[in-house]
This record gives C-alpha cells, structure tokens and sequence, in this order.
C-alpha cells in the first residue's frame, strides 16, 4: 500500500514509518504541519501537533528523498471532548487540508502512518481525518509498552534527541540527551511519578536526527535553550535525604534548532 | 541478680498474671530514680544500706555526673507478697492459681519489670518510649514543690496511651525537718496535690473510661507518701493494718477513715464527718501524729522516748546503728519502721493492671489492623501462644560501637532466639513490602539496668531486648510471626524537634565518620532528627538546648569520635496563612491542558491543635469527623466530609477540600492532587518549612479529555504550584514555636525573673506561692529563639535562686509581613533560605500562577 508518513520530526512519527516500511508498505509522500510563522513562540499550545523542532522538518523530505508537504496550523483546538466530530476552525480540519492536498497530488495514497501510541485523543482524530479521506490510518505503535518501545526505537537505529522537556524530574540538562542517554532517566520518573516513558503525556518531545529511512543525516550546528516561564530553581529534599534534584514545579525548557545541514552516509 | 537465676526469672514470666510492667514519672528532681532505688534495693539487686546513693538506673557517667536522668533504664524486680495480703489483690487476671498440697491458692509472687524514665522536659520522648511498654506509672511528686508542669505532662501522655497511674508524695523528710510544717498544713499539701493530680486525670480520661476508675485516691491505698533519699514509705494500709486489731474492723474500712473529713472524737471514740472541739482529723491522729513524734524524739535527742518507741514499735536496730544519733537514726529507724520497697511492691502489685487486665483495653489503641484479626485477638488476651506481636520503642547501645539493643514489649506470642520474624518499620504497610525485612532474632536478651543476660525466649506481656535487628530499623518499629500484621500504632510525642544545630567535621576527611554517626545517633534516640540538608549542611534537630548538648556530646564522644564545630541552635519555624486568598488562583500543567483552581485560608482556632492532638484525625471515619468539624469549628458539612487529606505526611495540621461541583475525571487525578499537597505542605513556598493550620480548597479542575495527557508527571507540580500560589495570595505567616516556662524561686528572686524575660520577649501569665512553702512559681511564654542561654541568664540575674523548666506548648504568629522586606519575619525567611542554601529572596507569585 502507498502511504503518507505523517511526521512531526519526533521519535515516534518516525519509528511508526519505519514499522510501514517493514510491514511492505511503500512511503509516497510526507506530510508535517507546522506553527505558525507569525507565532512569537516556536510552542504553540496544540493538543494534536509537535511544534517545537519544526525548523528542522524542513530537512526531511532531503533528508529521505520523498516530497514533502507542509502547512501552517491556523486552526485552533476548539473540540476538546474525549470523541470528534467535524468543527470549523478545530486544528483539527488542518490535518484535514493537509492531507487532502497529500491525496491530490498522489491519488495512489491509501494509508497514513501516524506515531500515536497511547493518546487515544490523537488518534480518534488522525481516524475521523482519515475515514473521511477514505484513508486508512497505521498506528503500528498503539498501546505498545513503552519502556521496551523505547529500546525497540534504540536498537533499530533511531538516533534522536530531546528538544523539549515539561514534566516533573525533567530540567535543561536533559536537552539535547539522546533516547539512549535517557532510558534510564524515564524508567526512574515512571516509578516515582508516573511518568511515562516515552513521553506520551507530553512530557518531552524529541527530534530525529537519523534512521535507516533517512539517506541522508541531520548535523544540528547551533541551538538556543528557551524556558517557558520565569522558573524558581528549589532545591528539595525528600525523606530527608539528598537523593534527588527534581524540580518540582517542573519547568517548560525547548530547544531551537538554529542551524543544521545535512551530510551524507 | 542476687537472688535469682535466669531460668527462676523466666519461669515467672510465665504466670503473666503476676506481671506488673511499670513506668516511674515525674517532674525533673522529684525523686525518681532515688525511689527507684529503694525498690531495687528491695529486690536484692544492691545492698539495702546503699539505696538513696546510688542512682541504680542512672547507667551512664554523665547522668551520675549531672544527678539527672537522661536514658530510660529498665530493671526487672521480683516480689513476694505475703499471705495474708493476697486478698488486697483484686480481680481474677491479677494473679495466677497454683496448687499446693491439692489446693488452689493465689500465687504470691511477683515480676515487675520497672522502668525509671527522665524528668528533663527536653527527654520527654524517653518517657513516652516508656510508657508505651508498661500498663502502669508510679507518679512521683514532691510534695515540697507539688504537681509541676513536667509531672502533667507525662501524666497527661500516660493517660492517653491507657497507663493507669499511681501517686506517691516523696521528699516527705524535706516538708518535716525543713519547712517544719504542722499536721494539718501537711495534710492540706498533701490533699492538693491529690486533687491536682485528679484534675489531670479528669481532663484526659475519666472513671467510665475502658481502664475503669483512674483516681487516685489515699483511702483506697494507690497514694503513698514517704521519703525515697531516707529509704521510708506508708499508704494508709500500712497504718491502718496497726491499728486494724485495736479497732476491731477490717484494714480496708479503717483506711476510709484515715483520710479525708474523717474526724475522731478521743472521748467519744467515735468517728464523725464533722470537726468538733474534741475530735481530730484520722489523718492526722493516726498517721501523721506517731511520725511527728518519732521525728520529734530522735531530731531532738530524747533519748528515752526513743528507746520507748524503738521498744513499741518493735523495730530492731541492727548493733552499729542503736549508736548512731539525729538525722542518720531517724532514717534507719524509719527506714525499719515503714521500709519503703515493701510499701511501694506492695502498692504497684495491688492497684497497677497486669498484662493480661490492661492489653484488653489498650489492644484498639495499640493496634492499627482490624480489632478482631488473629493479631489484635492475641494482644487482647495476651496470649503466649498466639502470632508473636511486639513493639520496639527505643534503640539502646550497646558496648560494642555503632551496634544496638531493640529495646521493646511483648504483646502477644513469644520472641526467642534464633526465630525468624517479620521487621516491620513505621512506613510498612500490609501487602507491601516496603520497610519490611524478614530476618532471624540473633539472641533475645533481659536487661536490667546496667547489666544484660541472654534468655532462651520471651514470652507475651513481658519487657525484652533483642540482638541483631538494629540494623533493619531507625528507630522503633513491630515485630511480627504473623504474616498478615498490620503496624503496631507508632509513638505520639509530647515535645517537638523544634532546636536545630548545624555540625560538621572539623577536619573534611571526617564526613563519613560523621554521617555515619549522625546515624547512629538518630538510632539512639527516640526523637532525635538528623538531617542531611540539600546544601550539605548536616542538621541535628532536638528538644530543647540541654536535649541538643546531650545529643551532641554523645555523637562528639560515643557515635562519631571526631572533633566537631557546631552552629548557633536555630529555631524550626512553621508557614501559615492568615487571610482567604484574595483570588482562585489558577496554574497550569508543564503541558497546559490541565489546570487547577484553588484557594488557601486559615483554620480556625484550635483545629491544628485537635490534628497534632489526634482528636481529629486522618484515620476518623470521615463523617463522624465531619459531624466534629461542623459543630466545632462550624464547617459545611457536606464539605467537611470531602476532605481529600491531612498534611504532611499524610496525617498533619494542613487540610485539603474538594469544594468542586461535578468535575469529570477529578477521582483520577486525586492521588497525583494529594501527592502535591503532601510535598507543597511539607516544603511551604517562604522558606521550606512545614506548613501549618491552612485550608486549601479545590474549587474546579479542568483536564484534560484524555487519560494519558493528566498523569502524575503532569498533575503532581501543577497542584504544588498552585498551593504555593494559594499561600501567596492568602497573607503569608510565619509561626514560631514557643516554651511554656515553669520556675522556681524565693520571693526575692521574683524581680529577677521579670528582667530576664522582658529582655527575651517572654511575658508572664501566672505568679503564685506554693501553698506552705517560701517558694514561688512563675509561668511565663517565652519564644524558643530566645530561650538560649536562658537558664544561665536567669541563674546569673537571681543569684542562682531560680530554676526554668521549659516545655514547648504552642505556635504563635510572628507580627510582620514575610513578604515585606526589613520585617523580622522577612529576615527569618531569608536566613533560613540562606542556611538551607536555597535561591535568595522569596520566589515571586507569577512563578506558580498562570493566567487563563
């Protein structure tokens, strides 16, 4: 089957594709929406979309030899119910355009491949989108158990890094660390604080820099460390003791990627 | 022991029917453990000659230095009461049946496992380590200075924990021979401190209560009087069984009319409840009256009276003492005439509870489980065949450096040697297996005060040692065979750690040492806290400034060997609330999609104090504790019954409200809510000290449709940002703990008094004499920040005359804005952020609330 990869630049978006690739599907096509430009912010309050890192969606489509198409969220999330139904002005109905722009140019697309793997929310909208498109949606990730997707992703060569954190336990020194680098980390947070591991709650988001589809790799030359809001850094304790340093008002830091180019494997 | 083998010691503690397990308490300098020490002298423990001198139970150097106690010591007593006394024991678990000669008779033998406690305020949680192991208490007041602030409060922790108490007056030598007092005033003393000492035990339980009648009461024999230095003691029994034969009635009736408006007519020979001209209180006609004269021959060298009354009372002198004179004749002629240990054993078998009487109505304030599982059945009947339940209460060194005796009770079952056993610690809860090891009883041993001696198995109702579980254990914990055991219901302390001192090691290549020692001490003590603060400073919180030096002696000597530079003692403050938050203050999700709505306000006056109190509790069914809010403290009571939690720890001063009307999801996210609100409790937003007497309300909630998207990694900062921001809005305070201070002093001193604690914002409440006596008592509030160096402030500003006792008794507000800066408030916070290493200044509110 002919497919578009849906792709946010993260780990999960990718690795599901990967998982296409495997099953026999053919990748046609990459879609990828994206803040707005106008948007002081590179983090826009989605409930759907991956927004930070989207400077360096622009490298995939070289990065993987495959057209790549891309538009603006104008949309807002007006629909925050637990089911969808079709609702004008929804971020939703972008994904709605973009992928019917997607079928347009490639009338043999028949899947979507979306990296969903527990947000039920995402995914009853990425299949409301797609039954209306006559389209079926691949979530080759859904209800996986995390900690093991985690070294699935590792071990098949997905080399990625984290450019967003916002959950307890996770601070600026975690950006730019690599899946690899924080399993460890994840798995601590998810017994502590039930965080999950592969950041499924929004607790971090990440950027692809290589996978076996790309033919070409991402090189990030320069970052800018950006922090959400005025942040107090407390120390605590817990239990009395100096075990661990989580904040515990748990800051929003992301990273800009600033400059990149690709190089050749 | 002298008399007694370890196999004759354990077969006593068979008949657990003739057990008695007892604590001595009392205010500091009472007289406890020079008491003690005549009943051990009576058990055949030292020699007789000796007691009043040698501070038996005083095992360490310093507490035979400074003649004060600072450890609790246990020591195991053996008493045989004799025949014809039997009967005065009353009710059928008090004594066990044997048979001699084919006939059932009451056994006449007694174990009783003492244990002498601190009077220091500063080691009040020794006494409650104490009382939690025995079922009775021998109160010591002296009857110079009468009931003190110490003596309620041990008496009041006794009561609570279901100790039946037993009074004896003590330094009756003093009131005789120094103030001179005359019968009647001796009487009016001794009356008050009886009727002060029922005040008490009015107040904190009641003769309907599950012990049954409390009272204390002479007629009834559970008041003795005496002298425990000169080695003599009397209940009324004693004197009324003298006079018993020449009444013609019965020792119990006699003694009803020894005390009390109870007056003979000398013509007449009746008895009458009112006073006429020739008539004479009982009291003091038959008791005090033979003693005045006694002390009146011997004191002032009447050598035939004396002779007359050796011969009338039939004392025998021993040879080298019918020579002696004065003082030292008189008390080993009392000393012969009213032995003290025969009146007090005698006193303690009747009137205090066995194991067997008391375990069945302390069993539901003992035990955290269910009341009818196979452990709570078996503590109730205190059953040795029973699953094995213990309570460690206190950890004592041992001889060999940084190893420890778990000190504790046997409530039901038998501990033995080289049993496998359940090591539950305080945070162990059933089905899981945090804080629990299950581990082999190395050796199971007795202890007796200075000594130790290693026993095959103890059984239940009993006082034991173990070896070789220290290391599973911080402090106290239970001890279990049965697999299902809930906890035994940890230790309430009277006093707080509310003085800090900061240590480190003089030389940096020490730290391991002392972390090491820090630990060991933490062990050592029942209440000592030691901290291992974020900035590496290293905290050792205690009771007060003499609980500190001591704790600080023993890690410098005993449990860290190194030279040690310590800090100024600080003060643990506590955060609150004064006003209701001037807007629902609104914070947000790392992720956005969550947002929680919540307010702070103060308690009323008086609730934190019924949460630390335990009167409202955590654990309350919620409505029966809502129905107390709601007529108390006049709270909704749709909203009291939904309080989602206390804190900190769960159990605390800080309470947090669902006032939300029809939230979806919000059961969800209440576990990850209540985390955030014990740790925002714990750590307040000024200056990371515990929160205190403040309400939060959660007044909506919005979240997020999806279930993944409002997890704990999401909601636990966002409910502890949004407290902050709460406590921000609602007018900050800081509370700062204060000592009641009891002292003593001559008149003259009085003055002094007033200086001293003018210059340490201390202000008098209450100025009185002490009733037949020159002294006078002043009880003032002083704040703890400025209790150090008190003592030897007062002490230089009287001349020496006056003695501060001081107790921590509330919280009071700071007057200032925390928030404002150059308030004294203000400073504290930004000191103790400073000392804790935390960022400077108080963090701003917009860094906790978010805008819609």
């Amino acid at each position: 089957m002919q497919v578009v990869g849906l792709i946010s630049g993260g780990k999960d978006s990718c690795y599901n594709l990967m998982c296409a690739v495997r099953e026999g599907h053919k990748v046609a096509a990459l879609a990828n929406l994206y803040p707005p430009k106008s948007s002081k912010t590179d983090e826009l309050d989605s409930y759907m979309y991956q927004s930070v890192g989207a400077d360096g969606v622009e490298l995939y489509g070289e990065a993987m030899q495959l057209p790549l198409y891309r538009r603006e969220i104008s949309g807002q999330p007006k629909n925050q119910k637990a089911d969808y139904v079709k609702t004008d002005g929804d971020e939703v109905e972008d994904l709605y355009e973009l992928l019917a722009e997607v079928k347009k140019h490639h009338p043999e697309v028949r899947g979507v491949s979306a990296g969903a793997i527990l947000s039920s929310y995402q995914k009853v909208r990425v299949e409301d989108v797609c039954r209306r498109l006559n389209l079926t949606p691949l979530c080759f990730l859904w209800e996986k158990e995390q900690n093991s997707l985690l070294a699935e992703m590792i071990e098949n060569g997905v080399d990625a890094i984290l450019i967003k954190v916002a959950a307890i336990g996770l601070g600026e020194k975690h950006l730019g660390k690599t899946l690899s680098e924080m399993a460890a980390t994840m798995k601590t947070l998810q017994d502590k604080y039930g965080v999950h591991p592969c950041g499924e709650g929004g607790e971090f988001e990440s950027f692809v820099r290589d996978c076996p589809l790309f033919k070409k790799r991402i090189v990030i030359d320069e970052t800018e460390v950006f922090i959400r809001s005025p942040i107090d850094f407390f120390s605590i304790q817990l239990f009395q003791t100096i075990t661990h340093q989580d904040d515990p008002v748990a800051p929003v830091f992301y990273l800009r990627l600033k400059k990149m180019h690709l190089i050749d494997k | 022991m002298v008399n007694f083998t370890v196999d004759e010691i354990r077969a006593l503690m068979d008949r657990k029917r003739n057990i008695r397990n007892m604590s001595v308490i009392a205010h500091v300098d009472h007289g406890k453990s020079t008491l003690t020490d005549s009943l051990v002298s009576k058990a055949g423990i030292i020699a007789g000659a000796k007691a009043g001198e040698t501070r038996f139970t005083d095992t360490r150097k310093d507490e035979q230095e400074r003649c004060i106690t600072i450890k609790s010591t246990a020591i195991s007593l053996f008493f045989e009461l004799e025949k014809k006394d039997l009967d005065f024991v009353k009710g059928e678990q008090q004594f066990e049946m044997v048979e001699v000669d084919g006939k059932k008779e009451k056994y006449n033998g007694f174990l009783i496992n003492l244990i002498d406690s601190p009077g220091h305020v500063d080691f009040s949680s020794e006494v409650t380590a104490a009382l939690r192991v025995t079922d009775g208490a021998l109160v010591v007041v002296d009857c110079v200075s009468g009931v003190c602030v110490q003596t309620e409060t041990v008496l009041r922790q006794a009561i609570a924990e279901r100790i039946k108490p037993v009074l004896f007056m003590n330094k009756m030598d003093r009131a005789l021979l120094e103030l001179q007092l005359g019968a009647e005033e001796l009487f009016q003393t001794f009356q008050r401190i009886v009727e002060n000492i029922n005040v008490i035990i009015a107040t904190y339980g009641d003769d309907d209560g599950p012990m049954g009648p409390i009272m204390v009461d002479p007629s009834i024999g559970n008041v003795g009087f005496g002298s425990g230095l000169h080695g003599w003691a009397f209940t009324l029994k004693q004197f009324s069984e003298m006079y018993a034969d020449k009444f013609g009635v019965q020792v119990d009736k006699l003694m009803k009319n020894l005390w009390g408006d109870r007056f003979f007519d000398l013509k007449t020979k009746k008895w009458s409840n009112s006073q006429t001209d020739d008539s004479k209180r009982g009291f003091n006609q038959f008791v005090l009256d033979p003693i005045f004269m006694v002390f009146d021959a011997i004191m002032n060298l009447k050598k035939d009276k004396t002779a007359a009354l050796v011969e009338k009372l039939g004392i025998k002198l021993a040879n080298d003492e019918k020579d002696l004179e004065g003082k030292p004749l008189m008390k080993a002629f009392m000393r012969r005439w009213l032995p003290a240990g025969d009146t007090m054993l005698q006193m303690i078998t009747f009137h205090l509870p066995s194991p067997v009487t008391a375990q069945r109505y302390r069993m539901e304030m003992l035990y955290e489980g269910p009341h009818d599982d196979e452990a709570a059945v078996a503590i109730k009947t205190c059953d040795p065949n029973g699953p094995l339940m213990m309570y460690i209460s206190k950890m004592v060194p041992t001889s060999d450096k940084g190893r420890f005796y778990a000190f504790g009770r046997v409530f039901s079952g038998k501990v033995a040697t080289g049993m496998k056993a359940r090591i539950q610690g305080p945070n162990y809860i059933p089905g899981k297996k945090e804080d629990l090891y299950e581990k082999t009883i190395q050796r199971t041993i007795l202890m007796m005060g200075r000594y130790i001696e290693p026993i095959e198995d103890i059984p239940s109702g009993n006082i034991a040692g173990l070896v070789g579980v220290d290391q599973y254990l911080v402090k106290g914990g239970t001890i279990t065979t049965f697999k299902d055991a809930h906890n035994m219901r940890v230790m309430k302390f009277s006093v707080s750690p509310v003085v800090r001192v900061a240590v480190e090691a003089k030389n940096p290549a020490d730290l391991p040492k002392l972390v090491e020692g820090l630990k060991r001490l933490a062990k050592s003590d029942p209440m000592v806290q030691c901290i291992f603060e974020e900035s590496g400073e290293h905290i050792i919180a205690g009771a007060g400034e003499l609980h500190l030096e001591i704790c600080l002696k023993d890690l410098e000597e005993d449990h860290a060997c190194i030279p040690l530079k310590k800090s100024d003692p600080v003060v643990s403050y506590r955060e609150t609330v004064q006003a209701e938050s001037n807007q629902i203050c609104l914070s947000k999700s790392p992720n956005k999609h969550n947002r929680l709505h919540c307010t702070a306000q103060p308690m009323p006056d008086g609730l934190a104090d019924d949460i630390e109190g335990g009167t409202v509790n955590a654990r309350d069914e919620f409505k029966a504790r809502a129905k107390i809010l709601a007529e108390k403290y006049e709270y909704d009571v749709t909203e009291a019954r939904k309080i989602w939690c206390f804190g900190p720890d769960g159990t605390g001063p800080n309470l947090l409200f669902d006032v939300t009307k029809g939230v979806q999801y919000l059961n969800e996210i209440k576990d990850s809510v209540v985390a955030g609100f014990q740790w925002a409790t714990r750590e307040g937003v000024l200056s990371d000290e515990n929160m205190r007497g403040v309400r939060f309300n959660i007044h909506d909630v919005t979240l997020h449709a999806d279930a993944i998207h409002r997890g704990g990694g999401q909601v636990i900062p966002t409910a502890r940002r949004v407290f902050y921001a709460s406590v921000l809005t609602a007018e900050p305070r800081i509370l700062e703990p204060v000592y009641l201070v009891e002292i003593q002093c001559p008149e003259a001193a009085v003055g002094g008094i007033y200086g001293v604690l003018n210059r340490r914002r201390g202000h008098v409440f209450e100025e009185s004499q002490v009733t037949g006596t020159p002294m006078f008592v002043v009880k003032a509030y002083l704040p703890v920040n400025e209790s150090f160096g008190f003592t030897a402030d007062l002490r230089s500003n009287t001349g020496g005359q006056a003695f501060p006792q001081c107790v921590f008794d509330h919280w009071q507000v700071l007057p200032g804005d925390p928030l404002e800066a150059g308030t004294k408030p203000n400073q504290i916070v930004l000191d103790t952020r400073k000392r804790k290493g935390l960022k400077e200044g108080i963090p701003a509110l917009d860094n906790y609330l978010d805008k819609m």
